[in-house]
């Protein structure tokens, strides 16, 4: 059975090694990511409207901040669905 | 509920290099989010681990008087509370729901003396909720999952 997950790594790994081949270069401004016509309109808003050096972070929390809310609200659901299963032994031995 | 370690080296290391080194540099996360790579999520992440090396090597029960149950679940709630809130508060100045530029933050320039836009401002509110809520949310899991049921025989 190792042997068999070990060919079966073995495996994936020559399949990412050949696509790897494929990808684009980093900063590669012919890449299909960068070719979007959203890039370079987020690239001149961020310098204009928010003044700030990352791009990245207008984008999280400036342009998709419904996105980010969304996200936030999964980690607190999250907590909190810890807290309702695991709360029962809490403090049982005061009973 | 985890077991406090009776190692003088553990105590020292972690108390004195460990843990403040982690909040420190989580802070630095979440302040430089702006112009670096980072923001809220790495933040809480990051200062959410200090904690939880805290409670691993002291033991729950000493570091638990610092960051109790209570308090991290109010901060959570508070953290979601302050994005939804920045959300909000534009809307009742003429803007849409998370549009930076109503917000009235304007005049804090005055007092920093320095020239920011409201809506890096807004930025920055809101990855201080994401931060306070992702800590405490993880601190939280990392409580509960490691309760100790008692036993009722």
């Amino acid at each position: 059975m190792k042997w068999v997950t070990l060919a079966f790594l073995m495996a994936l790994v020559g399949l990412f090694a050949y696509v790897s081949a494929d990808l684009p270069d980093r900063a590669d401004s012919s890449a299909p990511a960068n070719e979007s016509h959203l890039t370079s309109e987020f690239i001149e808003r961020t310098e204009e409207q928010i003044e700030i050096p990352n791009i990245v972070s207008a984008i999280l929390a400036d342009f998709r901040s419904y996105d980010t809310l969304g996200e936030t609200f999964v980690i607190f659901t999250a907590g909190l669905a810890v807290l309702l299963v695991f709360q029962r032994g809490y403090g049982r031995n005061d009973d | 509920m985890t077991e406090r370690h009776d190692s003088i080296i553990l105590h020292f290391v972690s108390r004195v290099f460990m843990v403040p080194f982690i909040l420190v540099f989580g802070i630095y996360v979440l302040i430089h989010g702006e112009a670096s790579p980072g923001g809220g999520f790495q933040a809480g992440a990051i200062v959410a681990s200090g904690i939880v090396l805290g409670r691993l090597t002291l033991g729950s029960d000493h570091s638990e008087n610092r960051f109790p149950i209570s308090l991290l679940i109010w901060l959570s709630s508070l953290g979601v509370g302050i994005y939804v809130v920045a959300g909000v508060i534009p809307m009742l100045f003429g803007g849409n729901y998370l549009d930076y530029n109503e917000l009235p933050v304007l005049w804090f320039n005055n007092v920093a003396e320095h020239a920011r836009t409201a809506r890096a401002m807004g930025i920055f509110i809101v990855e201080i909720g994401v931060f306070i809520a992702v800590l405490s949310t993880l601190v939280i899991l990392y409580d509960y999952l490691t309760l100790r049921v008692q036993d009722d025989d």
